[in-house]
């Protein structure tokens, strides 16, 4: 008999494969990895001001709602900054320097504020939005993921093609037509409301490559558009699964898995290319 | 007369800073005009006007009697290829259509049956119909320009914008390309404004040649402008216009070294 956690844990890490597993291509074609790391800093400071503003208020589910409109904001701040002529390096640059900057002045004030509070639940604590703890997931979380995931994932896929001929040709799309400015926005919007939505259960840092790698292993091996998405979902849905197993029968984290997995074969195809 | 475009004492401006300045001309309907000038003239600028991307000028600048911006969907732009994201693993059948899909709503999932066949049809007008599946990324930049010029054609436009349609391409593509630009020429009649470092080879396309260098230096057929006096005025005493038959051919050396 499966245990209930492990169950949840496997739905959750269904979902997130789903998510990331789509949105990794584009991550890799629009060539904004470093938007992710913009993600990572505004999730971390919402988190820290979500976790201040929840133990004073007593009420931790703020955490996750902070963070999520934190990383939104951010990533539609850097969207904004690029439509108006900002580099995408300038723009992901100031920003998340700038959060990260708040980050430190927020831990200053959760120290003093955790100090005044003598007992906090572990699946809320900081350090579980930095690795993920995909086996503390509780059903209402569970419940959040899919709902906000099923939104993401319709509203992706109805954009995914123009998405791709965003990335391909911007200047083209708006000859032809199309709103790049409506477009980025919603690319953007994906990334940070994905992010925010899926933190607690990868972490940050196995988000920052979940939502890379699985796309750039995928855009190396495949010639065309199905070929791409296919590859890349297949690759996250099986590395989120089987980290999952493994890192139950294992006990040990099964983020790191998915992480150490994931380097390994992107390092395996590069020294394949640098031999062929 | 019907002109396409009507540009009178034109100057664009980025950020303040005057890009191309007074710039008068005008061109009829069916016209194909070679816009020629060195590194940094402002030929790209004035088609990024023309195609409604930049807003910033004075003076009057009128596309089929309109300000650009209100006419965007009577104009197709075709930009330099290197200018395209090629890690993006698009069809040629998918770049065709992106032509024809941003008439239709904001939400492309799929591409309509009519729009395929539409597109299947432009690509057999060009002579490119064989390629239809084959991965952009994987053609030469002869069969990529080629393939976006089929791009452009798909939402039937009026007036043509080409951005240096024949750089980066060796002599077989030039003509392939030269081919491609005579054929819509020829067969559809569009009015056309081509820039680009080398006339030659489409000289005989050409009705009017402009030549700039950050202000108008001539405007006119292309035996009013080629002269060597013109010419030599922005490339240089070096260079040179010769006759060999009928046909004239500009000399103007390397200006991608000339300092200013």
């Amino acid at each position: 008999m499966i245990e209930e956690y492990l169950f949840r844990a496997i739905l959750a890490s269904l979902m997130v494969g789903t998510l990331l597993g789509l949105l990794s291509p584009l991550i890799n074609v629009k060539g904004i990895a470093f938007l992710t790391h913009a993600t990572f800093h505004a999730l971390l400071f919402g988190a820290v001001l979500g976790m201040i503003l929840g133990l004073m208020v007593g009420n931790l589910s703020l955490i996750f709602w902070i963070s999520l409109i934190v990383a939104i904001v951010v990533v539609m701040v850097i969207a904004e900054m690029e439509i108006r002529g900002y580099s995408s390096d300038t723009a992901v640059g100031a920003t998340a320097g700038l959060v990260a900057g708040l980050t430190v002045l927020g831990f200053g004030i959760l120290y003093k504020v955790m100090a005044s509070k003598p007992y906090f639940g572990l699946s809320e604590s900081i350090v579980t939005y930095l690795t993920g703890e995909i086996f503390l997931i509780t059903l209402n979380d569970l419940w959040m993921l899919v709902l906000g995931g099923v939104i993401a994932f319709a509203i992706m896929l109805a954009f995914y093609r123009d998405f791709i001929y965003l990335s391909f040709d911007p200047e083209g799309l708006e000859s032809h037509g199309g709103n790049v400015r409506l477009y980025l926005m919603i690319l953007y919007f994906l990334v940070g409301a994905i992010g925010g939505l899926i933190v607690k259960t990868v972490g940050l840092i196995t988000l920052q490559v979940l939502a890379v790698l699985p796309g750039a292993i995928a855009l190396t091996l495949s010639k065309d558009l199905r070929g791409l998405i296919g590859l890349s979902l297949g690759i996250t849905l099986l590395t989120q699964v089987s980290s999952v197993i493994l890192g139950y029968l294992l006990d040990v984290p099964p983020s790191g898995l998915a992480t150490v997995f994931l380097g390994t074969l992107y390092g395996a195809l590069m020294v394949r290319r640098k031999l062929a | 007369m019907e002109y396409v475009i009507e540009a009178e004492n034109l100057t664009i401006t980025y950020n303040g800073y005057e890009a191309v300045k007074d710039l008068t001309f005008k061109l009829k309907k069916g016209e194909t005009m070679l816009l020629l000038g060195p590194n940094g003239a402002g030929k790209t600028t004035l088609l990024r006007v023309l195609a409604g991307f930049h807003t910033e000028y004075r003076g009057k600048i009128l596309v089929f009697g309109r300000p650009p911006l209100e006419v965007k969907d009577r104009v197709a732009y075709v930009p330099q290829t290197f200018s395209l994201n090629t890690r993006v693993p698009l069809s040629v059948l998918d770049v065709v259509a992106m032509g024809a899909l941003y008439r239709r709503g904001i939400v492309h999932f799929n591409v309509p049956r009519d729009i395929i066949d539409r597109a299947l049809e432009v690509l057999d007008f060009l002579g490119l119909k064989h390629l239809a599946e084959r991965p952009f990324r994987e053609l030469s930049s002869g069969q990529r320009q080629r393939v976006l010029i089929a791009r452009a054609l798909m939402s039937n436009p009026e007036l043509l914008l080409l951005d240096e349609p024949l750089s980066a391409l060796d002599p077989k593509a030039r003509i392939d390309a030269t081919s491609t630009l005579s054929k819509i020429k020829a067969e559809i009649g569009l009015t056309m404004i081509i820039t680009t470092h080398d006339v030659n080879p489409l000289i005989e396309i050409g009705d009017k040649v402009m030549l700039i260098d950050r202000r108008l230096v001539a405007f006119g057929t292309p035996e009013e402008v080629l002269r060597d006096e013109i010419i030599g005025s922005v490339y240089g005493p070096a260079s040179r216009t010769v006759k060999v038959g009928e046909r004239l051919y500009c000399i103007i050396g390397d200006v991608h070294l000339r300092v200013r």
